[in-house]
């Protein structure tokens, strides 16, 4: 009804050159805010050093000594000692050896189904912010509605009714279900740069919705979007735990929360095998914690809103 | 109601029972606080919720258990070595043709409210059981062969029988009240939950211990049956309580909050060991863990049913998969050692097991070799295929999410299947879903484990041809035969073990039969697991072991620890300190100290009505706590 | 981890969740009218959810009874008609029965309702007490952290809340029960590490409240440490934001003392966002109780989820699953009037 899309004018308004320049300037100040707040600073140093273990790990370990049935030399729940850094857990395996794998494990969980959440919050929130009819409402009721449902609860039911016990199956409930968040968010930020001029001036020389929504919404509101998926990351990774600790996750794959899953049926709690218990968990915290520190300084140099600080 | 003089707190448990909560109001809880700490109820903590308590529609072994002190069965199985042994039933014989048995009812036995067990309450449990079909679920087996039973006098009941059958030494069905059952009809049965504020009032049978509180998913309490025909307990009475993982029940177990913890995990277990007044003992048991092939799934009818792999038809793969299967590695990393490795599904502890004079052994090559010479040649991506090229062996495995020990098997088993050329995935289901699919047939291979009762017809019909998958209504549904072996030859000597009454003649055909399932690889039985139990050596002693000398010491087929053990006192308490459990035996005077458990049943008789209480209020209670 | 990490999603947004603005005129009566139209509207949307989400089960639904004993052929027969009717059809059997009150557990064989109105108290007791906990701790060290912005404490309590804030619950309370149930070293073991009461004493009596009390400690630890970095953090950021509104500089170059002017104006401000968040945790902290009453073996219903889940029983699940939703949304209504009525601003 606001659209006047009889005139096509397929006009280049400015060149790519200018806005690229613009784009290079803005990404150094964007650089300069992030590293002159310590907390993001740290949450990258920790993060840099999971990601390094992560992708070192076959250099590292062997994968070798992942296999059970190749451990079968080495004493079960050892302490910490000189071959076994971090001890050994119930099948001899060395509990680092299988930590580092698990990074990769956990962190590709994490990556994967926040990629999948961040897709459907952005594609569903600037549809429920552009359209202003039927759809745009019946979006953002969706959206409120999902929000309504509580997170664990519904990650776990869905886990359990969709049987399987995958990396796939994970990835894909913990993806579609983290999605509202970052819709209601983009949605908000959708409507403030649709009320901007030149968005304004966009309709009427007859952008189309698909131009007006990629050209110039997405992105503006990208850079919002990359902080909330970083923070989406570390509940993601959280949920993992909780999901493979509940005995939903796969227990084939090494991941931290499979980890902390299988110490607490080896009964590192009673038996004061702290060396399993300790190290997933502080693992995961960390991870967590990164995402977190990143994801709260990506929001204070990316919304002047908030930056108070 | 049946009141002596000497038994009035006994008549106060019922009173409260009855009356509910206006016998209570006059009751101050003080006292019911007092009982609860008192000293000779003996605690302990499980693992398994006591699913129902009513003796038709419960499965667990928690169940049985709490049956077994509630009830009594017509005959039991004696601690030394499962042999058939009187209880309801003092004595028995059969006729010439095994077609007629007699049973001798004993004299003397009340049940719980007081009314005599008679002929009749016997014949009316038996012919409950044949006439019903909830009733059949958990006792079917047992009166398969029966045509009749009947009352003829007070203390005899005549069974007349189809076929002769060896089954009738083991009428381990508990003796119901026939004035109380004969109140709940066919339909009113599948909701009676059988607990003392049912309607009519439930949980009263003849056995040691009387039920007096239940509490779905957090504790069951017993007490003391003073009158128990072969002698009172020692103790004031038995309480469950429920744990849900096994690291609360052990701290409970050191903390003094419960006596015994039921069942073990293997590392808690070897934590537990050189723990000061903490007694950790493990006994050997009548359970197997095994791996199961896909042998070519069907229906009763023969129609072929899944889609388990072409090859494990052939025995050769099945024997070449059982040499590359290490079963010392899975006692040793699932079981912390605390097992053995298995051969045939009769477990060592039953005299019938047969240990197979050539057992496979643990060899990768030999494994190989076996494969080469049967024709299935490695691939490039060094997985094998069919002998024609085709069909690469990938199997689907399954292990159960809620064992640790069934993952690991299965994780292992990978493994080893990867050392000689074949490839899999595998997956993670619920016993309840694995049972869908092994019905189904659409898997390759899976780990589950089997119980076996101490009559060793249930556990061999697992490998009959009559057990196969059944289709009903559009469903199929399993069968007991998950590896669906199946072999007229074994069929036969099946039909003939369960006509045979004479004990040895039978048992060398069941030995037969177990090694040729063995021989044919129906199953890789991978090991025998120890039952691990721990108490505190500081509370109660006396337990009896069954079988004597190694097994389990609770959690048995019958009551003998508790109808044996008592409090630890000056006097005893340095005999139990060195002698442990095998020390017990039998000895245990009986002249139990009157006072406490006076005291203890009229804690306990309070505890049960304000239990009854507020179970009645537990709704207005949880509003409150709103506040 | 549970539940807090869906406000955390949420509380990267400053706005509290709340229906698009309804009556202009404002009213209290009329806010709150729409406001349960618009939650009654949730209700529809979860009810249908609920509907489709246990229809994606895989296998014979019918199949999951036949473990229950207690049900005859007869109405195994009719389950798995009405459970392999087309989907229309039964749609509209489960309109007739929502909350399937009829339901029967495929795990108990007893009425789904039995098992969940048996399990609900222990939950409000765990839940109880954790918000207390958390509210009162987190609160007062966001308003100390955001009133004294830059001071050791805050950088303390900022890094400590935010550690907290990434710990899984269920692994704090595994700590909880190495340190304080085992006990390490000098450590004795003190408190109770499993179940919610003793057995066999009276909950109403003075020596039941202890022995919940006693039950409830860890747990609600474990599960307030997550809720309390919550609330600290946002208390601390409204705090922050609170003092930098313009009154604010004027009350303080009025010369009111420091404190009077925290107490008088900003705290209560500020206190805005963490009221809302505290009433649309509680639904939250419901189903957030999973892990953390499965750590602990405490009965209520996050317990009860669990073992739902492992024995696959669909009809407590989609029962459990009810009831979590539904106390979320009434919580939500019911933040949105308190709020309505301590800040009249909202509803005009």
């Amino acid at each position: 009804m606001r659209r006047a899309s009889t005139v096509t004018t397929p006009r280049k308004l400015s060149p790519y050159a200018i806005a690229r320049t613009r784009r290079k300037k803005s990404l150094q100040r964007f650089a300069q805010a992030f590293f002159g707040q310590p907390a993001g600073v740290i949450g990258l140093v920790i993060l840099s050093v999971f990601v390094l273990l992560a992708v070192s790990a076959p250099l590292l370990f062997d994968r070798e000594m992942l296999d059970i049935t190749k451990t079968l030399g080495n004493e079960s729940l050892e302490p910490p000692n000189g071959d076994f850094w971090l001890g050994t857990d119930e099948n001899g395996r060395s509990i680092l050896a299988v930590l580092v794998w698990g990074a990769r494990a956990s962190l590709v969980v994490g990556l994967a189904a926040s990629l999948i959440s961040m897709v459907l919050g952005t594609l569903i929130g600037i549809g429920s912010g552009h359209y202003t009819g039927l759809a745009g409402s019946a979006l953002q009721r969706l959206t409120d509605w999902f929000l309504v449902i509580p997170f664990i609860p519904l990650v776990v039911v869905l886990a359990a009714v969709l049987g399987q016990r995958g990396l796939g199956t994970i990835v894909l409930v913990l993806g579609v279900t983290s999605w509202p968040g970052t819709a209601r968010l983009v949605r908000a930020q959708t409507l403030s740069v649709e009320g901007r001029p030149y968005l304004e001036r966009a309709k009427v020389l007859g952008d189309s919705d698909w131009q007006q929504m990629t050209k110039h919404v997405l992105p503006n509101v990208m850079p919002l979007v990359i902080a909330n998926t970083t923070l989406t990351v570390a509940i993601v990774i959280l949920s993992e735990t909780t999901l493979a600790f509940l005995g939903l996750g796969d227990p084939f794959l090494d991941s931290w929360g499979t980890m902390l899953d299988k110490a607490t049926g080896a009964g590192a709690a009673s038996t004061g095998a702290w060396w399993y218990l300790l190290p997933p968990g502080i693992c995961v915290i960390l991870v967590v914690l990164a995402f977190t520190l990143i994801g709260r300084t990506l929001e204070v140099v990316l919304n002047p809103r908030l930056g108070s600080e | 109601m049946v009141h002596r003089s000497d038994r009035t707190a006994r008549g106060l448990v019922a009173a409260s029972l009855l009356c509910g909560a206006t016998a209570l109001g006059a009751v101050s809880t003080p006292v019911a606080a007092e009982a609860a700490e008192d000293d000779d109820i003996f605690r302990v903590g499980v693992l398994q919720d006591i699913d129902n308590l009513n003796p038709f529609k419960g499965i667990t072994a928690a169940a049985y258990e709490a049956w077994a002190l509630m009830y009594d069965g017509l005959t039991g199985y004696t601690a030394e070595d499962f042999a058939p042994t009187p209880r309801i039933a003092e004595s028995w014989e059969q006729s010439e043709d095994g077609l007629t048995w007699t049973y001798k009812i004993r004299q003397g036995v009340t049940f719980h409210d007081g009314e005599p067990l008679t002929a009749d309450d016997v014949a009316y449990t038996f012919n409950r059981i044949m006439d019903g079909r909830l009733e059949k679920t958990n006792y079917g087996s047992y009166v398969a062969q029966i045509k009749t039973v009947k009352a003829t006098d007070d203390s005899t009941v005549v069974m007349k029988l189809k076929n002769p059958t060896p089954l009738m030494e083991r009428l381990a069905v508990p003796i119901l009240p026939e004035h109380i059952w004969s109140e709940i009809d066919d339909e009113e049965i599948r909701q009676y939950a059988n607990e003392p504020d049912s309607d009519p009032p439930g949980g009263v049978g003849s056995g040691p211990f009387i039920l007096t509180d239940a509490r779905e998913g957090q504790f069951y309490r017993f007490t003391s049956n003073e009158d128990y025909w072969a002698g009172a307990p020692n103790i004031g009475g038995v309480e469950y309580r429920l744990y849900r993982n096994a690291d609360a029940m052990v701290q409970a177990l050191k903390n003094g909050e419960i006596d015994f913890a039921d069942d073990l995990d293997a590392n808690i277990f070897a934590a537990l060991e050189g723990t000061e007044d903490i007694e950790a003992r493990s006994s050997v048991y009548y359970g197997f863990n095994y791996l199961t092939f896909n042998s070519g799934a069907a229906l009763t009818d023969g129609t072929s049913i899944g889609t388990g792999h072409p090859s494990l038809q052939d025995p050769q793969v099945r024997l070449a998969i059982h040499h590359a299967v290490d079963k010392e590695a899975l006692v040793d990393r699932t079981l912390d050692g605390r097992g053995t490795p298995g051969t045939t599904v009769i477990p060592p502890l039953y005299p019938e097991h047969a240990e197979p004079d050539d057992p496979v052994t643990y060899d990768p090559d030999e494994a190989n070799r076996i494969l080469d010479e049967a024709g299935y040649p490695l691939g490039s991506d060094g997985i094998r295929t069919m002998p024609d090229g085709s069909d690469p062996l990938v199997y689907q495995l399954y292990a159960r999410s809620n064992s640790e020990t069934s993952q690991t098997t299965i994780k292992f088993l990978q493994g080893w299947l990867e050392d000689i050329g074949i490839d899999s995935t595998a997956e993670t289901v619920s016993e309840s879903r694995l049972y869908e699919i092994a019905g189904e047939g659409t898997f390759d291979m899976y780990e589950w484990g089997w119980v076996v009762e101490p009559d060793p017809d249930y556990q061999l019909s697992t490998f009959t041809c009559g057990q196969f998958s059944y289709e009903d209504g559009g469903t199929v549904y399993a069968g007991l035969n998950d590896s669906f072996y199946c072999n007229e030859e074994y069929d036969d000597l099946y039909e003939q073990q369960s006509t045979e009454t004479d004990r040895d003649a039978r048992t060398e055909i069941v030995q037969q039969m177990q090694l040729m399932a063995y021989d044919a690889n129906a199953y890789i039985v991978t090991e025998y697991y120890d039952y691990l139990q721990a108490y505190r050596s500081d509370r109660f002693t006396g337990f009896v072991p069954q079988p004597e000398p190694d097994g389990a010491i609770l959690f048995q087929y019958g009551t003998y620890s508790y109808l044996n053990i008592e409090p630890v006192t000056e006097e005893n308490s340095s005999g139990s300190a060195a002698g442990g459990v095998s020390a017990s035996g039998s000895g245990s005077d009986s002249d139990s100290n009157t006072g406490p458990v006076i005291a203890g049943l009229a804690g306990a008789a309070v505890l049960g009505g304000v239990g009854l209480w507020l179970f009645a209020r537990r709704r207005r209670s949880a509003d409150s706590d709103v506040e | 981890m549970a539940v807090a990490a869906a406000v955390r999603a949420a509380d990267s947004d400053p706005e509290p969740q709340r229906p698009a603005r309804g009556g202009q005129q404002g009213g209290l009566g009329r806010f709150i009218g729409y406001r349960l139209v618009a939650g009654l509207g949730t209700l529809v949307f979860v009810l249908l959810f609920n509907f489709f989400l246990f229809r994606m089960l895989p296998g014979d639904p019918a199949a999951r009874y036949r473990a229950v004993k207690s049900i005859s052929p007869a109405d195994l027969a009719k389950i798995r008609d009405e459970l392999t009717a087309p989907l229309p059809q039964q749609f509209v059997a489960y309109l007739k029965d929502p909350l399937a009150l009829d339901g029967i557990s495929s795990w108990k064989g007893q009425p789904v309702w039995d098992l969940v109105q048996g399990r609900a108290w222990p939950t409000l007791v765990l839940l109880g007490a954790t918000t207390i906990v958390a509210v009162v701790i987190g609160v007062w060290i966001g308003i100390k952290a955001g009133w004294n912005r830059g001071s050791r404490f805050d950088k303390v309590s900022t890094a400590v809340t935010l550690l907290f804030y990434a710990t899984p619950e269920f692994w704090l309370g595994l700590l909880l029960i190495l340190l304080f149930s085992t006990g390490i070293g000098f450590f004795p073991g003190i408190f109770p590490s499993g179940g919610v009461i003793d057995s066999g004493i009276d909950p109403l009596s003075f020596e039941g409240i202890t022995s919940i009390a006693d039950h409830t400690v860890l747990p609600a630890v474990a599960l307030a440490a997550v809720y309390l970095a919550e609330y600290s953090l946002i208390m601390r950021a409204s705090m922050v934001d609170e003092l930098g509104q313009d009154y604010l500089m004027t009350a303080r170059a009025k010369g009111m003392m420091d404190h009077m002017v925290r107490r008088r104006h900003a705290v209560p401000n500020a206190s805005l966002p963490t009221i809302t968040l505290i009433f649309l945790n509680i639904g939250f902290i419901i189903g957030g109780a999973i892990t953390v009453e499965t750590v602990f073996s405490y009965p209520g219903l996050g317990l009860l989820t669990f073992e739902a889940v492992s024995e696959q029983d669909y009809v407590l699940m989609q029962a459990l699953f009810l009831v979590f939703t539904m106390s979320v949304i009434v919580f939500n209504i019911i933040a949105d009037i308190v709020i309505a009525v301590i800040d009249p601003r909202i509803r005009t």
